[in-house]
């Protein structure tokens, strides 16, 4: 009965752990997708977090309007990279990083500024909706879950339809794989790419929105604590696919939720060989993955960290 | 006998002397006024470490009579460490107080830069001339904590959440659950390490993996309040650390481990400003008595009786109880401290063994 327990909590702490680096690397696949190279995973959690607790403590502490207001600040800090990289052409990886290392500052400094350190807002509570309610009592720990863990399923149907089943997803991978023939068919290879960058924000900042309104509760700066690099990896190893991503997240999710259980249920394991163990299983996915067929090369956006041109020979 | 009883008086006379003369080359004399200024790690209100400085700092400025400015967000490397206290002495600051052990090596070398200048440093390990590291007993404080953890659980088993395994923090979870056996002879104290000092998130999950193994005490050692709000959205209780964490969840917390600056750092800056300082050479180590910690008890959920226990041990503690007094086994059954011995404060700072009724991961 023990290890039952033991098993359906930790399964249930599964989702809320997996959903911040399902929707950031989400989010990095549709900029990545149409060949914007995105290291500003990191940055946009933390902007997606204080302005989710900003906005709960200025405004209201609902959920329905501190997740929004995430979406919206990354959404314009993604508007600034896309505005760097896309029009300015700034090397891809620089600004990235450029714009990682300004968020830092920037969510700290507002942080402390605005007095948002420290105070605790109600933020996302747990529901369990119908029929999963109707199950014995026991597996509810399983199914008790924040309001974003439902939607996450239909977010990734949806940004996978919108990727690989309809005009403006095949429009949007062309300029990804190959803007200068993108160009030629009269496509708007900067609208596009704009586009992405800023819609692919608006998913990391729901992340961040959601690890500190559904997750912490507060805002303590730097709270992400490398998580938006995680999503990057995760990009690699799902070779540019929504649902790989999905799955990646889960098994990170999977082992991350089961660390601190390992230790609470008094199971002596060498404490760092434990720490390392997410890690340890992303770079052997990863070289599994990479195994045979060319590797992650193949699935790689043609164009991705290329800046476009028109009319510069390559 | 006799040239033995001369050896002796010559020896007294020396030593005498000597400490006359030692005391007037070799003490620590500012030149002119004590100007004390403070780097924090942090920002001012990051409700934990630095926090706890900038509370000590108004005590401090009525004490001395002098405004204390501060630098916030001083990171642990040298590159910001550096220009941050090299403006304030330019300024004239001539006590200049670190609160991080990252500052370390920083603080050494600005001291045999600036050799007419003190240096103080909050959970230092650096000392020199000038230079003098300090931290609290916080086992101490924790032990107190402990004790109403262990009155306070129904089922007797209590949790804790770590940062990273090693002496200062290994020492806290030993105290507590010293603490805790104290009350209640059968309690256990399970241990998760979350491997980093402000990770939220983290501490979440290591705080709710504890509740759902039926854990219903949590105490604590890392720099956020996180453990004691999930205890409160979870309906169970914990004990905090670094301040009063009655102002983040009020119905959980029952009791705090705190830090009280002012009283160790008060008295210490007069002793300076007095002349003839002389700094420990393995840094001070303030006890419950001499200020540095102490325990903020306790919250309404906790009864008198448990209250009163807990008080009752802390006035032991003044008085000059030891609490790693032998005899000490650890839990694997070794004998850490022989009976009539008191464990070294140079064993504290490197303890990696657990007393009985721990539960960590190896």
């Amino acid at each position: 009965m023990a290890i039952c327990e033991f098993i359906v909590n930790w399964a249930g702490g599964v989702p809320a752990t997996a959903l911040p680096y399902a929707l950031a690397a989400l989010g990095l696949i549709v900029s990545e997708r149409a060949g914007v190279l995105n290291l500003t995973a990191e940055g946009l959690l933390l902007v997606g977090a204080l302005a989710g607790i900003g906005a709960s403590l200025a405004i209201a502490d609902r959920p329905w309007v501190a997740l929004p207001a995430a979406v919206l600040a990354a959404m314009a800090v993604g508007l600034l990279f896309a505005g760097l990289v896309v029009l300015l052409r700034v090397n891809q990886v620089i600004a990235g990083l450029a714009v990682v290392f300004f968020c830092q500052g920037l969510t700290s400094l507002l942080g402390t500024l605005a007095e948002w350190q420290n105070h605790p807002i109600s933020g996302l509570g747990k529901l369990i909706v119908w029929p999963l309610s109707e199950l014995p009592a026991g597996t509810h720990a399983l199914f008790q879950q924040d309001g974003l863990v439902y939607a996450l399923l239909p977010i990734f149907y949806g940004v996978h339809r919108v990727l690989f089943k309809s005009m403006t997803g095949l429009r949007l991978r062309a300029v990804g794989e190959a803007p200068e023939a993108a160009d030629s068919a009269g496509l708007g290879v900067t609208r596009y790419r704009v586009l992405a960058v800023v819609a692919g924000s608006a998913l990391i900042g729901l992340a961040g929105g959601y690890l500190a309104v559904g997750g912490t509760k507060m805002w303590f700066g730097g709270m992400t604590g490398g998580r938006g690099w995680i999503a990057v990896a995760l990009v690699i190893f799902a070779r540019w696919r929504p649902w790989r991503a999905l799955f990646g997240a889960l098994l990170f999710g999977c082992i991350e939720s089961m660390v601190p259980r390992i230790a609470a249920a008094g199971i002596s394991v060498p404490q760092y060989f434990i720490l390392m163990t997410p890690y340890l299983v992303t770079i052997a996915v990863m070289v599994w993955a990479g195994r045979g067929k060319g590797g992650a090369d193949l699935d790689e956006p043609g164009a991705l960290g290329r800046p476009h041109v028109r009319e510069e020979r390559r | 006998m006799g040239s033995r009883w001369l050896r002796g008086c010559l020896a007294a006379g020396l030593v005498l002397m000597g400490f006359s003369s030692q005391a007037l080359a070799d003490g620590f004399t500012l030149e002119g006024k004590p100007k004390v200024a403070f780097l924090y790690f942090d920002a001012k209100n990051d409700g934990g470490w630095t926090q706890s400085f900038e509370e000590s700092r108004g005590a401090i400025e009525k004490a001395m009579d002098e405004k204390i400015p501060y630098v916030e967000k001083v990171p642990e490397n040298a590159a910001q460490i550096r220009p941050a206290a090299e403006k304030l002495i330019a300024r004239g600051y001539n006590v200049i107080i670190g609160t991080a052990f990252g500052y370390s090596d920083t603080f050494k070398e600005l001291a045999g830069k600036y050799p007419k200048v003190v240096f103080l440093n909050a959970a230092g390990t650096t000392n020199g001339p000038n230079l003098q590291s300090f931290y609290g007993r916080t086992y101490q404080s924790q032990y107190l904590c402990g004790m109403v953890a262990g009155a306070m659980s129904k089922s007797g088993k209590l949790g804790f959440v770590a940062a990273h395994p090693f002496g200062v923090v290994n020492w806290t979870i030993n105290a507590y659950e010293m603490g805790a056996r104290l009350v209640n002879p059968n309690a256990t104290l399970t241990v998760v390490y979350t491997g980093a000092w402000n990770d939220p998130v983290k501490e979440r999950a290591a705080t709710e993996a504890l509740i759902d193994q039926g854990i219903d005490v949590i105490g604590q050692h890392v720099d956020t309040p996180m453990p004691q709000i999930v205890a409160q959205e979870r309906g169970v209780y914990a004990t905090g650390h670094h301040r009063d964490m009655r102002e983040f969840a009020p119905k959980a917390t029952l009791c705090s481990s705190v830090w009280v600056w002012s009283k160790f750092l008060v008295p210490e800056l007069k002793t300076i400003s007095a002349g003839n300082w002389t700094p420990e050479p393995f840094g001070a180590f303030p006890s419950i008595k001499e200020g540095g910690t102490d325990i903020a008890c306790c919250g309404p959920a906790v009864p008198k009786p448990a209250v009163d226990k807990v008080m009752a041990e802390r006035q032991a503690l003044l008085d000059g109880k030891q609490i790693f007094a032998g005899p000490l086994s650890d839990r694997d059954g070794k004998e850490r401290v022989p009976a009539g011995k008191v464990l070294a404060d140079g064993d504290l700072w490197k303890m990696d063994w657990f007393v009985p009724g721990v539960i960590t991961q190896r």
